[in-house]
């Protein structure tokens, strides 16, 4: 009788231990779902995709590619059940999502080296208030471009008055010595950095009206002359395809197109401007991954998140991804790489990112590229008094703004 | 016994796997040692060659068309392109082709003479034309030990006066004063179907003077030209007005996109491009506003040479997927949904 009890005992607590560990087995299987929201090509998705492979099947990582990305996240950021966990998109939005209180800290998630590695300027690039809000990974900036048909390398003007020389002396018979979209904002931003001027400031105060801008638009002008009045980013890019244009300043995104219409392209120093001796200073674009509060709420997910962003994190990655969007590497070891050393294009990007400024991410920003791109038209375009033009859009700029508030 | 037995089998067998990895670690051997081989009996073709022609003196302008064994050719299309009269060398014509030409045909007077095909293999040959079928070839120069200098070459086009005949064109750089031909007039231009005369030029050349009647009329020094097809029209008081853009070029007009969408659309947009260069026409997402008419259609209009839209609406928060269209037509698009439309070009 007491072998039956102890046998039945034993057999007991065998099925609660089997039991236990088949629950056990059960929890583990399930896997954690990670939402990932981007704007990206195929190419680059596809590169994340295969570094974050390895912690399948543990962790699933869902990618959406949303066309208008900003915007949607701004009306569901709130929402766990519609929010991404994670975002891939430019920093300047940062400043906007903050406000929003939708946006973790980076610094909760990813170890100091993370951040102590990266190229300086994606740092700042990547901070509001103090705080790092992104995991930068890539970075654009525009770049000097030649059509070395017309144009020997050392012949490539060193500052921007050779430029306007040159300019003048070549645009004509339906040639160009130089193009740009000249009333986009973005475009704007090498000339009105490079005279120390600024569309807002930190504090959220717009500078139209500056000393400093005003001298860019007067300056810049000159070279708007030779320029077709309609410079969209469509005619820049044909003009420049075609052989029309001598020279251009345009994103690495435009290269393969050009390199594909067979255009021996060639990527130049930045011109200096005499007025200023600092070069013309585009703005810098970074691309990174944000984290939203919702995504860390569950603790479950919050460590999921961590790894997937510690993967991210390494250069390998960081170098796959620059290659395959055509950009710069956000992290400094990965420039000590043959494939990254040997990239003109990259290279040139990040001999520009020690003096480029970084998109503004404040949520002001937001309401100056239009303001900013109707003074550009208003001088280049209309031909009005720019001292009257600056100090209109200044004011428009302060009213926006005072009814964000 | 069994047990001895059984114990040489395993090791036996062990024996077997070990030898047959040993096995499959030489291939990558062999086999590298196979591509080195290779690679040093393959033969570099150069990447240019001349090809010389000494044609009839009733064969106008020759040209060369040219291609390898696997059949790509040299030049875009028949007749090939214009060979170049080399001054050093009276009574030849010359062209640098791809190294991987094989085979050549010379023609002239816009490709209705011509030799038959003839095989260079990848040399430097000198054509000797006395008639279509009497044709020699030789890889043996023909014109001294000195080739001529390689250069890219860019065409001139000029419409004159029609008082100004037989024209010819001296070309030179500028800075360096060096002429591209030996003597004035300089070279022979060719007439075209479309009334204009045309002539290459070296990329190196960025100062021209078009002139006629021997030499008796011409236009003053026109410089500062970009090494790119550029098109004159000369007139009968050698005034001239020059142009990069080719005056019978057609210029493909805007279309019209014309849309009608769901109701919960609101202020619907067309982003559009080309595919699959990924040429844009607007700037930036959403794309172009649609304008609302008066028979419920939304419509803007569009770049002619586009061929690929999207509809979309509230501010790019729903679209269509990418819709394909025939460039250069008005399209009409009933967008009944994201996954449902239906395009028609009427």
């Amino acid at each position: 009788m007491k072998r039956k009890h102890l046998t039945i005992v034993l057999f007991l607590v065998l099925a609660t231990i089997l039991s236990l560990s088949c629950s056990k087995q059960k929890d583990e299987n399930s896997p954690i779902t990670i939402t990932i929201w981007h704007d990206k090509e195929d190419v680059v998705v596809d590169v994340i995709k295969q570094a974050l492979e390895p912690l399948s099947p543990d962790i699933v990582v869902n990618f959406e590619r949303k066309a208008s990305l900003a915007e949607t996240l701004k009306l569901v950021g709130n929402n766990p059940q519609t929010a991404p966990d994670m975002y891939l998109y430019a920093h300047d939005k940062i400043g906007v999502y903050v406000e929003m209180g939708i946006l973790e800290p980076i610094t909760n998630l990813v170890n100091s080296e993370s951040i102590e590695t990266l190229v300086p300027m994606t740092k700042t690039a990547a901070t509001y208030k103090g705080k790092i809000y992104q995991l930068p990974i890539y970075f654009e900036t525009l770049l000097f471009l030649y059509n070395k048909k017309y144009m020997k390398p050392e012949e490539v003007p060193s500052t921007t008055d050779e430029l306007l020389t040159y300019v003048q002396n070549k645009t004509k018979y339906g040639h160009f010595g130089y193009i740009e979209q000249h009333s986009t904002p973005y475009y704007f931003g090498p000339w009105i950095n490079g005279f120390g001027g600024k569309v807002i400031d930190e504090e959220g105060n717009p500078c139209l009206d500056s000393k400093e801008t005003l001298q860019a638009l007067a300056y810049h002008l000159k070279f708007v002359k030779y320029m077709p009045d309609e410079t969209e980013y469509a005619t820049v890019n044909t003009l420049f395809s075609e052989g029309k244009a001598h020279t251009t300043i345009g994103g690495p995104w435009l290269i393969p197109t050009i390199k594909k219409a067979g255009i021996d392209v060639g990527i130049a120093n930045m011109p200096i401007i005499n007025q200023t001796g600092k070069p013309l200073t585009p703005y810098l674009g970074v691309q990174g991954f944000q984290v939203l509060k919702t995504g860390v709420q569950n603790p479950e997910k919050k460590e999921a998140i961590i790894k997937i962003l510690q993967i991210l994190s390494s250069e390998e990655v960081e170098i796959k991804l620059a290659l395959a969007s055509g950009c710069a590497p956000a992290r400094e070891g990965c420039y000590s790489y043959d494939s990254i050393k040997n990239d003109e294009i990259v290279m040139a990007m990040r001999n520009t990112a020690e003096n480029a400024v970084p998109m503004p991410n404040i949520p002001e920003m937001d309401v100056m590229w239009t303001v900013t791109g109707n003074l550009l038209t208003a001088v280049n375009m209309s031909g009005k008094d720019i001292e009257t033009s600056a100090k209109q859009a200044q004011e428009k700029a302060l009213s926006l703004i005072e009814n964000m508030k | 016994m069994k047990k001895i037995l059984t114990l040489v089998l395993i090791a036996l067998l062990s024996l077997s796997f070990i030898f047959a990895e040993a096995q499959e670690e030489k291939p990558s051997v062999v086999e590298k040692s196979e591509e080195t081989s290779l690679s040093e009996i393959q033969v570099q073709k150069p990447e240019k060659i001349v090809v010389y022609a000494q044609v009839p003196e009733d064969w106008t302008f020759p040209c060369l068309w040219a291609w390898s064994k696997d059949g790509q050719n040299a030049f875009e299309n028949w007749p090939g392109n214009q060979m170049i009269k080399d001054d050093n060398n009276p009574g030849w014509y010359y062209i640098y082709v791809p190294g991987f030409v094989d085979s050549v045909i010379v023609n002239a007077n816009d490709g209705s003479i011509q030799t038959s095909d003839y095989a260079i293999e990848g040399k430097n040959a000198w054509i000797t034309i006395s008639n279509p079928e009497t044709v020699s070839v030789s890889f043996d120069s023909l014109t001294g030990s000195t080739l001529p200098e390689y250069s890219e070459m860019y065409s001139v086009f000029a419409q004159l006066d029609p008082t100004w005949e037989n024209p010819s064109i001296w070309a030179w750089e500028n800075e360096t004063g060096k002429n591209a031909f030996k003597t004035r007039p300089g070279r022979e231009m060719k007439q075209n179907a479309d009334g204009f005369y045309s002539m290459d030029i070296p990329v190196w050349c960025d100062s021209i003077i078009i002139n006629a009647n021997e030499g008796l009329v011409q236009t003053s020094d026109i410089k500062d030209i970009d090494p790119s097809s550029v098109w004159l029209i000369v007139a009968q008081d050698a005034t001239f007005e020059v142009s990069y853009v080719d005056p019978n070029a057609v210029i493909v007009p805007d279309i019209k996109v014309y849309a009608k969408v769901p109701s919960t659309w609101d202020s619907p947009c067309i982003w559009a491009w080309s595919h699959p260069d990924g040429t844009n026409a607007f700037v930036n997402w959403p794309g172009q506003a649609l304008e609302k008419t008066e028979d419920n259609w939304y419509v803007s209009d569009a770049p002619g040479w586009i061929n690929s839209v999207i509809i979309n609406g509230n501010e790019g928060s729903v679209q269509t997927s990418d819709i394909r269209i025939d460039s250069g037509k008005d399209i009409y698009i009933t967008v009944n949904g994201p996954d449902s439309f239906e395009l028609s070009y009427k």
